[in-house]
């Protein structure tokens, strides 16, 4: 089947491409914390080695919540639309980290897609026809939605890891969307037939792929 | 040890090697009749293999409950009792503690002294636990796709992890080593109080946050069942290197997409346990590391197989989900060669 390529696509080269390098630098950090006997070493070259790694793998985190900040709104927009959000949004995110540094700037990024994904998740709830997923499915657009929704949540609470209450609270939040995202993706099948058997209504499915 | 829990390990040991013997047996019928299927294009055996297949995997559940026998046994016969007198002392100490740390550890409380309430995959049982949980998911596999040759590297895979628990992990040869090793002190004769509140200060707070913790009890199975997805997953990906059947990416998928919701969510309550556990200079450790990796790999997997109808993300989902064992494999074997909170060394 010779499908021409979708923006999906792209991005998920991209992603992969990503992940992989991140995959290099923790077999990289591995090597590095034995051979330099870090874990027996006193706590400041602990921490040390724990600030010089998180240099190392920033770029590609940074890269990461950038395709997730692009990943996001296409959902909601077409591609020639989606081209000039993620054109604008860079410069935006640009601006901002010239001017009040790259933590804020990263942090209007996560804010910008937890907003449009809260909106996508509100879509995928009342069922709407006007959003782009690659799978079709009530259950599975959910699941995929609350999997982002958790993942952005996930990055945003990294940002609070100092404050040990708001961190955790936010952390079990998180745990609990991803859970129930992957449930509802993964599982939309036996979700769909348990949600019909107690609500006597037919397959909730049919929602989205006859509108 | 036999001081502390009386006639119960001789008698599971014995049961125990008793079940292991006839599982290894089978085992090695199992992985001949593997071998021939493999190696023979007419399939050969199949209604014998199916039952010896069913055997081991219910052998197996009855040495999990004996498994699960002596750990009611532990929590039922040992407790670190106190003198009354000395609850007040040991109370101090803990709160003197308790003021310093964001995860207060609880006060002794008579009435109810602490007892080992221990998870049933601690020490070599981890391997028994996740063998078993590969038996049971390779048994639902071996039903849903009936291809002869499938079927046998299930077999195959499924004898040679026996054979590992029988030569190399055997959970019944000793019970719990390294547990009765620590605790074997506090059953000294003739301890004098001091002493006693000195044992009792380094025993309890590992029985908190690591024999009794909640997280024990989630967050190492659930990787144990991702492990067991993942090697299923492997075997259906060699397979989709060798033939182009959607059956078999289907159910490569129905079984990363358990590994993955698994390891996801093992990995994720390892968290806060970590937190309560270590504090926080944790990042960036060893098996955290390879465990990053491994999930990197499985995502990257279940976005690519998205776009397995195309020729070649057909080969490179599936070079993916054998790339997924061996970063289980590496992230395995990382607890016994590179140092760490996680080490086995």
């Amino acid at each position: 089947m010779n499908r021409k390529p979708s923006y999906d696509f792209y991005l998920i080269l991209a992603t992969t491409g990503i992940l992989f390098i991140i995959s290099v630098i923790c077999i990289y950090a591995m090597f590095y914390f034995k051979i330099a006997h870090i874990h027996q070493s006193p706590a400041l070259i602990k921490i040390q080695y724990m600030e010089r790694m998180n240099s190392v793998i920033s770029p590609f985190l940074i890269g990461l919540i950038i395709l997730l900040g692009i990943c996001v709104p296409k959902r909601l927009f077409s591609t020639s639309l989606l081209n000039k959000f993620a054109v604008l949004l860079l410069i935006i995110v640009a601006a901002v980290s010239l001017l009040f540094g790259l933590k804020m700037g990263l942090l209007l990024l996560l804010l910008i897609a937890l907003f449009l994904q809260t909106a996508v998740l509100f879509l995928a709830i009342t069922g709407s026809i006007h959003l782009k997923f690659e799978k079709k499915g009530y259950w599975i657009r959910l699941g995929s939605s609350l999997i982002h929704m958790g993942l952005i949540l996930f990055i945003l609470d990294l940002f609070l890891y100092q404050y040990v209450t708001i961190h955790l609270i936010l952390f079990w939040i998180t745990t609990t969307t991803c859970v129930l995202g992957m449930t509802f993706c993964f599982f939309s099948d036996p979700v769909t037939k348990l949600l019909s058997l107690f609500s006597g209504k037919k397959n909730q499915e049919n929602r989205i792929l006859n509108p | 040890m036999a001081n502390i829990l009386g006639d119960i390990p001789v008698t599971f040991a014995l049961w125990g090697n008793i079940v292991l013997l006839v599982l290894f047996s089978l085992s090695v019928l199992l992985g001949l009749s593997g071998i021939v299927n493999l190696l023979n294009p007419t399939p050969s055996l199949q209604k014998i293999s199916t039952s010896l297949f069913v055997s081991i995997t219910i052998l197996f559940f009855a040495g999990f409950l004996l498994i699960c026998w002596l750990h009611f046994m532990i929590y039922s016969k040992i407790s670190l009792v106190l003198p009354a007198d000395m609850a007040g002392v040991i109370n101090k100490q803990l709160n003197l503690m308790n003021a310093r740390s964001s995860f207060p550890i609880p006060l002794y409380d008579h009435s109810s002294p602490p007892r080992y309430l221990i998870p049933v995959w601690i020490e070599s049982e981890k391997y028994y636990f996740w063998f078993m949980c590969y038996s049971f998911m390779a048994l639902v596999a071996h039903f849903k796709l009936t291809h002869p040759r499938f079927m046998a590297s299930l077999y195959l895979l499924l004898a040679i992890q026996i054979s590992l628990l029988f030569f190399l992990t055997n959970p019944f040869s000793a019970a719990l080593p390294q547990f009765f090793s620590e605790i074997s002190p506090w059953f000294k004769q003739g301890l004098n109080l001091y002493d006693r509140l000195g044992i009792f200060m380094k025993l309890y707070p590992k029985l908190i946050f690591y024999y009794n913790a909640s997280y024990m009890w989630f967050h190492p199975p659930l990787l144990f069942i991702a492990y067991a997805s993942i090697t299923i997953t492997f075997c259906c990906s060699i397979f989709m290197l060798i033939r182009r059947e959607a059956a078999i990416e289907k159910l490569c998928y129905e079984f990363a997409k358990i590994g993955f919701y698994m390891l996801t969510l093992g990995m994720l309550l390892g968290y806060p346990w970590a937190l309560k556990a270590w504090g926080p200079n944790w990042w960036w450790d060893p098996k955290i590391c390879s465990s990053i990796m491994m999930w990197a790999i499985y995502s990257t997997y279940l976005h690519t197989r998205l776009y397995a109808s195309r020729p070649s993300m057909w080969y490179f989902s599936s070079i993916l989900g054998i790339l997924c064992f061996a970063a289980m494999i590496f992230t395995f074997i990382t607890s016994f060669y590179f140092p760490g909170e996680h080490t086995f060394q």
